[in-house]
């Protein structure tokens, strides 16, 4: 109990009739990177909510160290530090200002705000901007602001909503360095991402949610062993071999195949190169000009196309209009 | 103690962003009731020639003066002597802005009863009330003449409606002008602020941290209050730019502040109310034009609510700001705020703002998306 820093207990939310989250469990430890995976309108968002205490669960609980978000919801919010997906920061103010307001809505003591917004300031490299506007700040420092302001009253767990989203390459790289530097100092971190690598590459452990539960928990390659034992083939061939290619690798190895366009997509389980090597040799024998061969392990993409299946939502799905139908009310 | 240092912080936020917008805010502010001053503050201030028709049932020789003294000027062009009949008709057919009518006792008033009879058309009572004046006082030019002679009392002319004893149309609707920005004000700058956090995340943010709701509530609402009372004062000081003059001095500057502030303080809480409950601006513009518009209107913003028609009449004693318009008139023009009607114009603005401020804690919604 003592080790666990998110406590999620058979969840529920409904939305008029639409069941946003059906019956979710999972448990943080102190400490861990835990990253939330999941499609558009999956129900994400929503867990994310409940967990801050925006939203009332319809049934179920959550324990954040040891307090109940419903019950004790101040103190819960005292120990959740939390960045938005949308980068607030009010435009119009200075880093300075926009710091100020935050930490004593947070309740930091008075004698001890300027320090920690200097501090902070310092945190996200803005001490030379701090009486700027923060409208005029670039996207990577408007979000490096939002994340040391999240920081303001010293959380144990730091709940970031796609902290990575429209950044360029050098500002993500920034953001996953100040993430595992506050992990390092001790502070749990929830995360959600639709950036697969992102998931791999920071998180220690990942759910991945779909249609309101959880389709799969653990650690990256405990995911991807669930894909495969072992490797992935991944062949891209001219739009009109597929076909035949599809047919004469089926019938001759036995392979479950699926294909996307131009690739084909398989399963080599164990004593795979003799098999990947065969299978080379055969297509050159049957003249079919092979554009891009490759072996390798599963990927997270791998992982969250198996699970969620591979056809595209837009945002304009079930859990949009379920707002708006309670917006309506 | 903490739902009010919180409150605070957040009003300081609202004053904050405010202030990063002070020039823009100033002039959306200002700018409407620039243009009703511009416009209609200068309506009928320099008419001439005013065709008018008169009825002389007195016939002797002070009339005759009269009469000669009212064409004497520009302002009044007497197209006709003629009798009541034939003048209604020309009334009626729109050939005559009005029709002066002395009564066979002129200058004398018998019973109380006016000597001079001032008939228009309402349709035509921008036109009429700037020559009104001009009517009364060669009247009374006549009444004072009299006096010499022994007479009592000078002529009375009657008119109705009116827009107030000693005054001018531009400073009738300064008065509307001030309670105008204010709600307009109140309900669009707390309205809007509340829909563009919502859509910015800045109320997700607020929601996540540990503060009463009621903080984001009282926040907003005391920053509104303190910006529409702002633009209240502001109008008020157009008007004085504008030759405006507060009739009761320093005193009465203290009570527009009191009725402003009720007004202020129960527009904004509706704002917050309705703008809660609606997801966009363009929503939310159409809601808040379907309520100051007409709860201006009926306040007796550009003439008296008392001639309203009969079916509008119960909308207007409904309004709470036709008191604060009434008040502040009182105060503006007249010089003096009988105490019959700062019981009236108080005890309605402050039941008011009560009720509403309490029914915007339980009737805000801080939802988030």
């Amino acid at each position: 109990m003592n080790d666990s820093a998110v406590d999620i207990k058979n969840i529920k939310k409904t939305f008029g009739t639409f069941q946003a989250v059906k019956g979710i469990s999972f448990n943080i430890k102190k400490g861990e990177i835990f990253g939330i995976l999941g499609p558009n309108g999956a129900g994400k968002t929503t867990t994310l909510n409940m967990i801050l205490g925006l939203l009332k669960p319809t049934s179920g609980s959550i324990t954040i160290e040891g307090y109940d978000n419903v019950e004790d919801s101040l103190k819960v919010k005292q120990l959740i530090g939390f960045m938005t997906q949308e980068t607030v920061v009010d435009g119009y103010l200075s880093a300075r200002d926009n710091l100020t307001i935050f930490a004593k809505l947070y309740h930091v003591p008075e004698n001890e705000i300027e320090k920690r917004v200097n501090k902070a300031l310092e945190d996200a490299n803005l001490k030379e901007f701090a009486n700027k506007a923060a409208g005029t700040f670039s996207g990577g420092m408007q979000r490096r602001l939002n994340l040391v302001k999240s920081m303001l009253q010293e959380p144990s767990i730091l709940i970031l909503d796609e902290p990575t989203t429209g950044l360029d390459v050098q500002s993500r790289v920034g953001m996953w360095d100040s993430i595992r530097k506050l992990n390092d100092k001790g502070i749990t971190v929830i995360l959600t991402t639709q950036y697969l690598e992102e998931s791999d590459a920071l998180c220690d452990r990942i759910a991945i949610i779909d249609h309101g539960e959880i389709k799969a928990i653990g650690t990256a390659s405990e995911l991807k062993r669930m894909v495969s034992e072992g490797n992935v083939l991944e062949i891209t061939l001219k739009p009109e071999d597929v076909d035949k290619a599809t047919k004469i690798i089926s019938n001759k190895f036995k392979l479950k195949l699926s294909v996307e366009g131009d690739i084909i997509k398989g399963d080599i389980q164990k004593d795979s190169m003799g098999l990947s090597i065969k299978i080379a040799q055969y297509l050159e024998k049957e003249k079919i000009h092979v554009l891009a061969y490759s072996v390798h392990l599963p990927t997270m993409d791998d992982v969250f196309i198996k699970l969620t299946g591979a056809s595209f939502r837009d945002s304009t799905s079930s859990e949009n209009v379920a707002s708006q139908a309670r917006f309506r009310r | 103690m903490t739902l009010f240092s919180d409150s605070i912080t957040i009003a300081k936020r609202e004053m904050l962003v405010f202030k990063s917008n002070l020039r823009t805010n100033i002039i959306r502010s200002l700018m409407f009731p620039l243009i009703i001053i511009l416009f209609f503050g200068n309506l009928g201030t320099s008419v001439s020639n005013v065709p008018v028709a008169v009825v002389n049932l007195a016939n002797n020789q002070i009339s005759t003066q009269f009469i000669n003294a009212l064409q004497g000027q520009n302002m009044i062009n007497i197209l006709t002597l003629t009798n009541q009949e034939t003048a209604l008709s020309l009334l009626q057919n729109g050939e005559v802005t009005a029709i002066i009518t002395i009564a066979p006792t002129f200058p004398q008033n018998q019973n109380g009863n006016p000597s001079v009879y001032v008939y228009y058309s309402n349709s035509q009572f921008s036109t009429v009330s700037a020559i009104l004046p001009f009517i009364e006082g060669t009247a009374s030019n006549f009444g004072s003449a009299i006096q010499q002679k022994q007479q009592q009392t000078a002529p009375i002319v009657s008119s109705n409606p009116t827009t107030g004893a000693s005054s001018n149309y531009r400073d009738f609707i300064i008065a509307s002008v001030i309670i105008m920005a204010t709600a307009f004000g109140s309900i669009f700058g707390s309205g809007f602020s509340i829909i563009v956090d919502r859509q910015l995340g800045t109320i997700k943010s607020f929601l996540v941290a540990p503060i009463n709701k009621d903080a984001i509530l009282l926040g907003k609402l005391l920053a509104g209050t303190v910006q529409s009372l702002l633009y209240g004062i502001l109008a008020l000081c157009l008007g004085f730019v504008f030759g405006a003059g507060i009739a009761m001095g320093v005193i009465g500057f203290l009570w527009i502040i009191a009725l402003i502030f009720f007004v202020s303080l129960s527009f904004n809480a509706i704002a917050l109310i309705v703008a809660s409950r609606i997801k966009t601006v363009e929503l939310y513009a159409i809601v808040a034009q379907a309520i100051t518009l007409p709860t201006w209107f009926l306040s007796g913003a550009f003439f008296p609510a008392s001639s309203f028609p009969a079916f509008i009449q119960p909308f207007s004693i409904g309004d709470p700001l036709t008191y604060a318009t009434s008040g502040i008139r009182d105060v503006m023009l007249s010089g003096y705020f009988p105490l019959s009607h700062i019981v009236t114009d108080f005890s309605i603005m402050i039941i008011f703002s009560l009720i509403i401020v309490i029914m915007s804690f339980r009737l805000f919604k801080s939802t988030i998306d």
